[in-house]
Formats: structure tokens, sequence, C-alpha cells
């Protein structure tokens, strides 16, 4: 059986927001965590009808141009279900009140963004993008500030939406520029209108890459990440780390490359120059970080700028192995995540402190750590490594052999302070010898973050040619 | 070539073994300390077997890469895994083997956590291995990943703190840093040696991407002439890469720290083995894809090469810690090496090659026999300690052995090293490189022939009582480095011969691009 119509996913997830929402209505009492199992669940099964989705190519576009159901669009989709997947699943054995609660707008909230993140990989023509962005963005400040008595949460919450309600209007501003010098707003009018090359265009596509920058959290428009993370729930923050990073890539591609056509390089000086700075920003202010969720927060701005050295590169190849840098960064990151939470759960931490001697007490969950740090920092046999390599190969393809060493000599900077982890892991002797329990749910999330970090660094070949697969016809 | 595709893969085996002994550790042996040295003794002794048989059993008449090997890996982007070797690193496998066999024993009795240790230890050695067999730049990154990063922990958690604080300005100016703990030196030596590799990747990707030809092959490589101005900046980058791990003035710091600070097995293995590792890679991949370049950027190696032997010597004569002592003298050293390939002269690219034997298997000797007297004595100030050689015959003398090699006495192997380099020296284009090469030869001697006086010869120290010799396992250690080192010194041909096949070949392309 094949599903022929390029809504199937997005009709999937609509109905699962409708279930979830009625579930609220009719579920009763204190703890209503039974809601989260229908959302994880349904989520597993939309990723499964996923893969009964006709072949791309057979899937013709819908709404006039408006929505395809490319490559691209699937690769993407999959990759936010995944990781949705694997949030919700970590998230279920949150022993909070207020989650046991609230489940019910909890998981309303993330699988509305999830359509939006859904809708945003398949548009293309800028009123869609710019709605499914919307879409994809405002569940997310409420969910930052969830725990609303907490004056923290409700401090970054408040930080993150301004600053993204400004980064959105600013986009806006420069999509109207856009419209209004290229006469349309299909993307491949766009095109069109950038190869005869109009100033007023590349102003307003300018202006609009400053809201994804912000999406993105690439330097200088990262400063939402850090206080947002620290303050918000843990699983959730795993999640809002990697889906919604991944989306406004998948943006970035339609916009900057199938909108600009035959002259694509001239994005390059501009993704390259944004590289650097993320890159550099990112890596140096985690070094002082003791909250680990900020020095992931931080590090996450420096892979977003390893991500940037790719899609500077503006080439198939280039794209291709941003993707897998995203799939690998999902897994990576995500459980890095999830083992701070997992031990914050049980210590009542989250500074690097709390991480002493982890080896001696809990070695699987100290090793999974290490292998997703090692996987960030971009080491030999782990999925992160791949990443990093062909994001550098693609660099070098195109020539910006500086940005390759510039990058290369940074991953030195990261690895000092995911060594410091390591550190207090491995070589520091713990505090308490009691064994750190982890919830099943948890473990089964970490072990499928585990497994995607190996995998992928032993046999990276398949996800690569598929990725090369989907990023061709883009050029 | 074909008949070897079919043969017994060698290389593999004695790239392998000690992998699977490091999975076998952790898999079987939890809570079993003999079983576990048990493992370590069979799999680098299988390694170190099999290194001696290639040794012997390999053609010098028909030179060139034997006992070649190849299995592709991602035939789309020419990444195979591909071995082979020749007279060079033919010799720098059977160095490896030797130093850590030894270094197996010399770590008999490491206590806390012994089935990590010998497995990080075994894993890192597969790496070691693997860059010198590795024919194919990819792999050869790989293996060289692998050969560095469990150093990190074993530095960070079987390491020792030294007891010399700096004083002065400089505890001021590192008084955050904690330098002179494990942990500082640890992280320093993975931060410096990672920094390296991030130059040798960008170099091996400038190849890849100049050649055209879709191979990271070595073989596919040498057939292509780059143009002078990529040769020139990717030299460089595998000069600063690779030199790094060589020990290059002024990127060397991380060396004293981490090998003072390292255990006794891992401070062999590295300033024996991994240094070397370094060289091989300036020699191998630089000078034998990049000949213009090397030879336009002859003057900065050699010149470097110089500072290195005079600066290291000298800093090896401030020390009060032995194994600082030791770690510069490396430095020193490495200098030598890095200056015989410099020349780009047969006698000095051959000095260089032997040098890096002679050296490993000194400085292998060295720190055994240092970390012999840390254990007894519980000291690594020099002026703490004296007259041992009374209480521990056997020590003093094979330290006073590996002393008068490290001075390039006749008849030990740095004898026929030193003669080589200077040869050379004399040879190439920049002739005044013999005198300070003369320079740092001398002060060796007096460095090395203090440290031997004060702690083996002199008076006796009232800070110490009831010492005694090496016994056991910690003999074996002992008397197989000893005796290579004589015998390497008595018969330098053993290794010249093979070395010479290699070499030749080399400096042909330099000499005619």
């Amino acid at each position: 059986m094949t599903v022929t119509s390029p809504f199937a996913l997005e009709i999937g997830l609509g109905v699962l927001v409708l279930l979830v929402f009625l579930a609220t209505l009719f579920a009763r009492g204190d703890d209503r965590r039974a809601i989260g199992w229908l959302a994880t669940i349904g989520v597993l099964v939309v990723l499964a009808g996923s893969f009964l989705v006709a072949p791309a190519s057979t899937v013709p576009p819908a709404l006039g141009g408006m929505f395809v159901l490319d490559g691209l669009a699937i690769f993407a989709k999959r990759l936010f279900l995944i990781a949705t997947f694997i949030g919700l699943l970590a998230g279920l054995s949150s022993t909070d009140p207020v989650f046991a609660r609230r489940s019910g707008e909890y998981h309303l909230l993330v699988l509305t963004s999830l359509l939006g993140m859904c809708v945003l990989a398949s548009a293309r023509d800028l009123i869609l993008l710019f709605l499914a962005f919307e879409l994809m963005s405002i569940p997310l400040y409420v969910l930052s500030g969830f725990v609303k008595r907490d004056a923290i949460a409700v401090e970054a919450a408040l930080k993150f939406f301004l600053v993204g309600s400004v980064s959105s209007a600013v986009m806006a501003y420069g999509l109207s520029f856009v419209y209004g010098a290229a006469g349309t707003t299909s993307l491949a009018g766009v095109a069109k209108a950038f190869a005869a090359g109009s100033p007023l265009l590349v102003l307003g596509l300018l202006a609009a890459f400053a809201g994804f920058a912000f999406k993105i959290a690439a330097f200088p428009f990262h400063m939402w990440v850090p206080d947002t993370y620290e303050a918000a729930s843990t699983p959730f923050v795993a999640w809002l780390s990697v889906a919604p990073k991944a989306a406004g890539f998948v943006a970035l591609f339609r916009v900057y490359y199938e909108g600009a056509g035959e002259r694509v390089v001239a994005w390059i000086p501009i993704a390259a120059g944004l590289a650097t700075i993320t890159m550099l920003a990112g890596n140096l202010m985690a070094l002082p970080q003791q909250n680990t969720k900020r020095l992931l927060a931080y590090s996450g701005i420096a892979q977003i700028g390893y991500m940037l050295v790719g899609f500077a590169a503006a080439s198939a190849s280039g794209t291709a192995m941003v993707l897998f840098y995203l799939v690998a960064y999902v897994f990576g990151n995500m459980g890095a995540f999830l083992v701070v939470d997992a031990v914050a759960r049980f210590e009542g931490s989250e500074s690097t402190a709390a991480f002493r001697g982890l080896a001696q007490r809990s070695p699987l969950l100290a090793l999974s750590m290490l292998l997703f740090l090692l996987s960030l920092g971009g080491i030999p046999f782990v999925a992160g490594f791949w990443a990093k390599l062909y994001v550098f190969w693609a660099a070098a393809a195109a020539g910006l052999y500086w940005l390759v060493l510039v990058g290369a000599i940074l991953t030195v900077v990261a690895l000092f302070y995911y060594l410091v982890i390591a550190k207090r892991m491995y070589i520091e002797a713990p505090e308490r010898a009691a064994r750190i329990r982890v919830a099943p749910t948890l473990a089964i999330a970490l072990l499928l973050c585990v497994l995607g970090v190996v995998v992928l660094g032993v046999y990276p070949k398949p996800l690569v040619m598929a990725a090369l697969r989907v990023a061709t016809p883009l050029f | 070539m074909v008949a070897d595709a079919v043969r017994f893969p060698l290389l593999s085996v004695i790239t392998w073994s000690p992998f699977i002994g490091a999975l076998l550790i952790m898999s079987l042996a939890r809570h079993r300390p003999l079983l576990v040295r048990l493992i370590a003794v069979v799999t680098t002794g299988i390694s170190t077997v099999l290194s001696l048989w290639i040794y012997v059993a390999y053609d010098t008449e028909a030179a060139g890469f034997q006992f070649y090997e190849k299995l592709s890996l991602v035939p789309p982007l020419g990444i195979s895994y591909e071995l082979g070797v020749d007279g060079m690193s033919l010799l720098m496998v059977l160095l490896t083997s030797i130093i850590i066999f030894t270094g197996v024993f010399a770590s008999w009795t490491v206590q806390t956590r012994s089935q990590e240790f010998y497995a990080l230890l075994l894993a890192l050695v597969t790496g070691v291995y693997g860059v010198f067999c590795s024919l194919d730049l990819f792999v050869l990154f790989l293996f060289y990943e692998l050969a560095v990063l469990p150093m990190y922990l074993l530095i960070g958690i079987w390491g020792s703190s030294g007891e010399v604080r700096p004083r002065g300005i400089f505890a001021w100016a590192f008084r955050e840093t904690g330098v002179g703990t494990k942990e500082y030196a640890a992280m320093k030596l993975t931060l410096y040696l990672l920094f390296g590799s991030a130059f040798i990747l960008v170099g091996i990707f400038a190849l890849y991407v100049n050649a055209g030809a879709a191979s990271f092959s070595f073989l596919d490589l040498e057939a292509i002439t780059f143009e002078f101005g990529v040769q020139r900046w990717v030299f460089l980058a595998f000069y600063v890469g690779f030199g790094i791990l060589a020990g290059i003035w002024p990127l060397h710091t991380w060396s004293p720290d981490g090998h003072a600070s390292a255990p006794t097995a891992v401070s062999m293995l590295h300033a024996g083995v991994l240094m070397k590792l370094g060289a091989y890679g300036v020699v191998r991949v630089g000078m034998g894809l990049l000949p213009e370049g090397a030879v336009d950027l002859a003057w900065l190696v050699g010149g470097i090469a110089c500072i290195n032997v005079v600066y290291g010597a000298l800093s090896a004569m401030a020390q009060v810690d032995l194994k600082y002592v030791i770690a510069y003298s490396s430095v020193s050293h490495m200098g030598l090496v890095m200056l015989g390939a410099a020349t780009l002269t047969e006698a000095g690219l051959n000095g260089s090659v032997f040098q890096m034997f002679a050296h490993g298997v000194m400085t292998g000797l060295f720190f055994a026999l240092v970390g012999l007297v840390y254990e007894k004595a519980h000291s690594r100030e020099i002026f703490k300690m004296g007259g041992f050689g009374a209480a521990m015959p056997g020590i003093a003398t094979a330290f006073t052995i590996g002393g008068l090699s490290s001075l390039g006495l006749p008849a030990t192997a740095g004898f026929v090293a030193e003669v080589l380099t200077f040869m050379g020296a004399w040879r190439s284009d920049h002739r005044w490189w013999l005198w300070p090469a003369v320079l740092g030869t001398l002060l060796t001697a007096v460095y090395v022939l203090r440290v031997v006086r004060q702690i083996f010869w002199g008076p006796p120290s009232p800070h110490f009582h009831d010492l005694v010799d090496a016994r056991g396992p910690e003999w074996v250690a002992i008397v197989v480095l000893v005796f290579t080192l004589v015998l390497f010194g008595m018969a330098p041909g053993l290794a010249l011969v093979p070395v010479d096949t290699a070499t030749v070949p080399l400096l042909a392309r330099i000499v005619s691009p």
C-alpha cells in the first residue's frame, strides 16, 4: 500500500493533534501522563506511515506548487518525527507534578510545533513558509515557560518570545522586499528574479536571513539559547535543541538554494562568515560554563556553526553533508541532554560537578555520555566524526580551505570542554557510591541515541548516500 | 603483489591483535588482574613475533611495499583499507613491538583499574601499528586519532603529578591551570595533538581534492606531481600537524609535561613510539608526496630542528625532576631526527630513521627504569636521590648503558644514528647545521652523566632505605631493551639495509621530481 497524497503526514499529525485534544478534554484526575503515551505512540505511527509514502518523484506538487513532497521534505520530516519520538519518550517518565497534570497541553503544543516543522519542510512559497515557521515557533515560546509559576522559566520564555517575535518581524519585512522585487511569492519566481540581479531582492533575502539565523541560533542571534535551555525542562530542551534547528536549515536550503537558482554562489561569503563567527563564539563561550545545560547550549551554537560550514559550500554535497550532520546532531545532542536529565533527576544538580566519578557509579551511563560527547566533538568511530569530516570535505571541495582550517582548529577548543566532562566522569572520584537509577522510558530513549551515534559512526554510508540523493535535485 | 594479496594477512594480524586483546580484556577479565596481564602478553607477543618475522622475511632485493593487503571500504570516495610496509615502516613496526611488549611487563604493578588500563593501552597500540602500516591516508588518519585519544584517560587516571611546582613569576602566570598535575598534562597533550591533527586533516583533503583521482591511496598520490604552490602549503600543513607530535619547537611543550606525568608504559610508548609517528609522518607523507615542497622548506625544518637539539638539551640540564630530564632529552633527540630528515641526503635520512629506532628503544629503556626507580624510591627529584647503584645494580647498569647510547658512545645504537646525521648535515646545503647538532651531543653528555652520577654512583642519600633491585617480570623489559640497544649498535646493518631500500627511492624523487 502506498500513499500518494502529499499531505498524508500532515493529515496524520493533524488527526493526532485532535486525538490528543479530545483525550485532554475527557481526562480526569491529576495524573494525566497516559496522554503522553498516546502522543508518543502516535508519533511513532506517523513515522512508520512516512515509509508508506510513494517515492518522492511520483508525488505531484500541490496547491499550485506551493507544497511539495520531494526527497528533501520527506527526509526532513522523518528526522523531525524521530527527534520528537525520542524527546517525548524521554519525557514520559518525568515525575514533575506540573507535567503530570498538564500533560495534555504539553503534548498538544509539541505536536502542533511538529506539524509546523513538517509543513515548513514542504513549503516552496514564501507565505506558506512564513506561516509554517510561526506555527512551529509559537508553541515553542509557550513550552519554554511551561512551568508558569517558576520565575526563571517565565523570564527565559519571555526573552525567547521577544527576540523571536522581533526576528519574525524582520523576516517578514525582508520577505516583503523579496515579494516587491520578484512580484511573486513562489520560490521558482524568486530564483528567476534573483538571476536578473535585483539589489532590493538581495536586501530582502539578507533581512530574512537574520530571521532564519535566529531560529537556528547562529551568532549573534543566539542570546536566547542558554537562558531558555537552562530554565526549561530537560527532555523538552533536548528536543528544542535539535528539531527546530533542523527545520531552520531545511528552510534555509529552500529559500537560499532553490530561491537563488544558478547564482547560489552569491551566498558563500555571507554563510562562510556567519559560520566562522558562530563556531568561534559558541566554542569560546562554552569554555567557562559550569552548568551542563548551558555548556551544551553553547556547544550547540558551535555545532550550528559547523553545519553552516556545509551550508557555505553551496553545493549538493554540502547540503547532503549538513543533512547527515543534522542526523548525527539529533542523536548526539539529544543523548547528551538526556544523560544530563538522568543525572540531574537523581542528583538534583545540573552542574558538571554532578558528573563526578560517574564511570564508577554507573559505567553504562558514563559510557553513553562519553560517546555523545565524542560524537559532538567529532572523534572517529562515532557519528559526529563523519558529520564534521563530510562537512569539511564539502567545504574543501568548494575551495574554502581557510574555513576548514578554522573549523578544525576550533574542534580542539570544543574538545577541551567536552573532555572536562569526561574528566569529571572518568578521572575524578565519586562523592557518593549510589548507582544512578534511570527510568525505563528514558533508558530506551538513551539507547536509541547510543545506537544512532554508534551505527552511524561505524557504517555511515547508507545515510550519506540517501542524503546525497535528496540533496542533488536542489542544484 | 598479486601473490601477496592472497597470503596470510600478516600486517592485519599485527595491527589488530592488541585490539582484540583489549576487547578480550574488557569482556573476560573483570577483577582478574593476572588474566588481564596474560592476555596482554599473549596478544602483544603475537604482534612482536610476527613483526620479527616480517622483518626477517622482508625481501630487500625487491624493496618497495611488501606484505600488501587491500580491502575497499568506500569505493566511490576511494577509501580503502590498504596496508603495506617498506624498509622504513618495517623498522618502526619492529620498534613498536619491542616497546609495547616490554611496556606490558614494565606496567605489571599497576594496581588501580588495571583492566581498563591494559585495554586502553592495547587499543592505542593498534592505532600506532595502523599508522605505520597504512597506505591509505584516510585510514592512516583514523589510526592516528586512535593512537592519540586513549592517552587522555591513560595519563589522567593512571598518571602521576610532579612534586616540583613552578615558582616565582611562572607560578603566578600558571596559577589557574594546575600546571604540573596529571590532569593538566593530559589535557594539554590531547589538545596539542588534536590541534596537529586538524592540520593533517586539511592537508589530506587538499591532496585528495587537488589530485582529482578520487583516491586516498599513498601509491596513487605518489604518482601525481602536485603544483608547486600546493606542495608548499600542504607540506607546511603536514609539517606542523605531524611535527607537533614529533615535538618540534616551539610546539613541543606538551611533551615534557605529558611524558613526565604519564604512567611508565605510556611514557615508554609515547616518547618511544608516538613521537616517531610524527617524524615518520613528515618523512613518509610530507616528503614522500610533496618532494618539491620538502626541498623548498628544508631550511625551515632543519633550522627548527637545530633549535630543538640545543634548546631541548639546555632545558634537560636545568631540570631537577628525573622524568622531565628524560622528556626534554626526547625533545632534543627528536630534533636530531628531524635534522637528519631535513638534510635530504642518503646518510642524513638513514640516520634520521635509525635515530627514530635508537631513540625509541633508548627512551623506552629510560622511562622503564625511571618507573622502577620511582616505584621503589617514590621520588623523582634528582637531588634527593643518591647512591642507588649499590642497592639496585641491575637498574644502575642498564641506566648507564642507556645514557651512553644517548650521548652517542660507539658500539651503541645512538652512535650510529648520530654519526650518520652528522655526515648528512655536512653534505647538505646547510653545512652549519652540523654545529648545533654536535653541540647538542656535548650537552647531552653533560646532563646524562650528571644524572647518572648523582643518582646511581654518587654518595648514598640519607632519605632512602631498603631499596631493592628490579625483580621478576620487570627484568624482561630491561634485558630486551638493553640487548636491542647494543645489538643494533654493534650491527647497524641489520636496520640500515632495509631502511636504505626505502630512503633511496624517496630521495630519488626529491632530487629529480
